[in-house]
């Protein structure tokens, strides 16, 4: 029973930290109808910020945050500005392989300049730290992440029902062109989801550093999960990026304990199985 | 006349060029290297690129202050003097890149042979485009049991593999208990007679799994828990937990270097220190390991060819761990130590073949002799035969070592020690492995 409690609790932990990197994603595809394939990259320089804080500025990953994110948001902006807002005048597939190379660009920009060997911070508030309660062990690199996210989705989603800006956004997500009829910028608004994109996936980087090792490819790793967890929930649903990351990370933690081998294979075949019948994800919107 | 004799002048002339060209094509032979040199290997690749390159550039330059034949050949001397020209290509780890890259190194490059891959998956793939086409592959690093155990007459492995690392963890265990390893007394059976493995789900890690499964019960271990994982996995405390819970006194990991620090990082968390941490080599063996985990990889084991610290017994590895770190920043390792001799095995079959006809490069490899001591490797020799049943193309006088990672004083970083076989031990074994701090 501990053994399961055990379990489900890595889960739910691991199924936080994929939603908040799925958050940005979602977010991006829900206002501009557009896949960023480099976000897995995006994840990945917010991690190298707060490693590079630690390294030469003495600075524990937690404290690196706001850097990480100002990273993502820089790198989202620098998307849009330089890059997206022209592929938007293309077709649908220039919009793909616009996205597509922007990943293999920032991948193999950072493989030139830091090389391909692994990194880790060894020494930090919550590294190597955990706790045990009712026998089941806590690692603290998990769960401040994972408060972290459950912080950063009610923080984005108030932003987004409770705010002027926020509600232009959604706006724009429904109706770029009403939108627009409406006094709405646009642009602007498009921006902001690669900007609030970028930042909670930065944000991200800056959290997963506490655990995980750092290469040139550590984005692909996640981005995948992400895809399934935005698939899941329901492109540009925040409500479902939250619950979607829940649920794969416990599914593939518990399917994970029987036969590790198939954890991504039911992972994958449930994506499959709600992209077939449910195209609009859990919480999505049918169009 | 006059026609007859520009006809004469214009045969000549394209007589001259051909000899030319032929001549200038002897000066140079091709070997195709396919290694993971990009993706989740990429800090592998760069290390094994760099141990091929050394060996090349010894082959083709006079070196001095190298006790080995090689480093005054300025070229392969059976073929006069041609220097060897490295064709490298990128495999990504994905077996069906490997043939492609295969097959372009063939008809393109039109390479004499094929060094590669490192991945037993690729390996795999990229020497069957070899049979197919009669092209000579020599694999240095790649451990799967089977892959001489196909029957190709155009395959020649210079690695020991997983079969003959895998007697040595459990002679080793066995040795424990006796009491035979350097600073520790007998060992209690019970301790460490519940073994767990973890192998990533690729040939490497699946084959590694079998031959451990097979051979446990034959030394009287007990397999309690075997898992594959995927290695290119962002999680692993499903598969951490799982070990855990088959309470083994020994974890035996077949791991990648990402899916090895993941482990170690992830037991960290859980709090659960094993008595024996045991790795069969790749992930657990290259200095990445060692620099990501800092002193949370010490009293880790892993099966290993070479260590720096040979250096004490074989003047040569120094000499040649020397040039190698000043040229990665690193010391040598099992896996960029086996590249080297991988391509100095290729210097040898070519000589000895006085020829780049494939037909006389089979029958140069399938005769080969390199006496132990012009290697850095601590092995006998290499000499190609077979062992397994139907096993041909493996060098059968290689051999193993466990090295356990320890921090110096003053030391940031661990470094290996051996520890078997017990008589070259360089330093005390580290037993129970440490618990958690």
């Amino acid at each position: 029973m501990e053994f399961l409690l055990d379990a489900i609790t890595s889960g739910i932990l691991m199924g936080l930290i994929f939603s908040l990197i799925a958050l940005g994603l979602t977010i991006i595809f829900g206002v501009m109808d557009i896949v960023n394939f480099a976000h897995g990259e995006f994840l990945m320089v917010g991690m190298y910020v707060a490693y590079w804080c630690n390294v030469l500025l003495g600075m524990d990953p937690l404290v690196a945050m706001p850097a990480s994110v100002a990273s993502g948001v820089i790198l989202g902006l620098a998307s849009h500005y330089l890059l997206v807002r022209h592929l938007l005048r293309g077709p649908m597939v220039a919009q793909l392989f616009g996205t597509f190379g922007l990943m293999l660009f920032i991948r193999y920009m950072v493989l030139f300049l830091w090389g391909p060997n692994f990194r880790t911070v060894s020494h930090g508030l919550i590294i190597g730290k955990s706790t045990v309660i009712g026998g089941v062990v806590f690692d603290l690199a998990k769960v401040v992440p994972s408060l972290i996210s459950i912080l950063a989705f009610l923080g984005v989603s108030y932003f987004i029902n409770n705010t002027r800006v926020g509600k232009a956004l959604q706006a724009t997500a429904l109706d770029a062109e009403a939108a627009g009829y409406m006094g709405i910028h646009t642009d602007r608004m498009n921006a902001l989801a690669w900007a609030i994109g970028g930042g909670t996936v930065g944000l991200a980087g800056a959290l997963l550093v506490n655990f995980w090792y750092i290469t040139p490819e550590i984005g692909l790793l996640f981005v995948m999960i992400a895809f399934a967890t935005v698939a899941l929930g329901g492109f540009g649903s925040i409500k479902g990026a939250f619950y979607a990351g829940v649920i794969i990370g416990v599914l593939e933690t518990l399917v994970g304990v029987k036969a590790p081998n198939f954890k991504f294979t039911v992972v994958y075949a449930a994506y499959f199985l709600i992209v077939v019948f449910r195209p609009q994800g859990l919480f999505g919107w049918k169009r | 006349m006059k026609g007859v004799g520009r006809g004469v002048l214009l045969g000549l002339l394209i007589f001259s060029l051909g000899v030319g060209t032929a001549v200038a094509a002897e000066k140079e032979v091709k070997i195709g290297v396919i290694f993971p040199l990009s993706g989740g290997l990429a800090s592998t690749g760069r290390l094994l690129r760099i141990g091929v390159e050394l060996a090349a550039e010894i082959v083709n330059k006079r070196v001095e202050g190298i006790d080995m034949p090689i480093a005054k050949w300025e070229g392969i001397p059976g073929l006069g003097g041609a220097k060897i020209k490295l064709i490298f290509m990128d495999h990504r780890s994905d077996p069906a890149r490997g043939a492609d890259l295969a097959k372009r190194l063939i008809m393109d490059e039109k390479v004499v042979g094929i060094l590669g891959c490192y991945n037993s998956s690729v390996t795999k793939s990229v020497s069957t485009v070899c049979e197919r086409y009669g092209v000579p592959m020599i694999n240095s690093n790649s451990t799967s049991p089977i892959l001489t155990t196909r029957g190709y007459q155009w395959f020649w492995r210079t690695t020991p593999h997983n079969i003959t690392f895998s007697h040595d963890l459990f002679k080793f265990l066995v040795g424990l208990t006796e009491g035979k390893a350097k600073g520790v007394g007998k060992i209690p059976k019970k301790e460490i007679e519940r073994i767990a493995i973890a192998g990533e789900e690729t040939e490497f890690g699946a084959t590694g799994i079998q031959v451990l499964e097979e051979l446990a019960p034959k030394y009287g271990f007990k397999v309690v828990k075997s898992i594959k994982y995927p290695h290119q996995s962002p999680d692993l405390t499903s598969e951490a937990q799982a070990i855990r819970a088959s309470n083994p006194g020994v974890v035996a990991f077949i791991p990648y270097v990402s899916d090895a620090i993941l482990f170690m990082r992830t037991f960290k968390s859980m709090k659960f220190s094993p008595k024996i941490i045991w790795g069969q080599d790749a992930g657990m063996v290259q200095p990445e390991f060692a620099n990501a985990l800092k002193r949370d990889a010490v009293g880790v084991l892993t099966r290993t060819v070479f260590i720096p610290k040979i250096a004490k017994v074989k003047p040569l590895a120094k000499q040649i761990n020397d040039l190698f770190k000043a040229r990665s920043g690193e010391d040598l390792s099992g896996t960029s130590a086996r590249a080297f001799t991988g391509l100095q095995t290729w210097a040898y079959v070519l000589n000895k073949a006085k020829s780049t006809d494939p037909k006389a490069i089979q029958a140069a490899a399938n005769s080969l002799y390199i006496p132990g001591e012009e290697l850095i490797m601590p092995w006998k020799g290499i000499k190609f035969g077979g062992e397994q049943k139907n096993e041909r193309g493996q060098n059968v006088l290689g051999s193993g070592m466990i090295g356990q990672w320890q921090l110096a004083p003053g030391e940031d970083v661990p470094h290996l020690e051996a520890v078997y076989p017990f008589e070259y031990a360089t330093a005390k074994f580290i037993y129970p492995f440490p618990k958690w701090k």
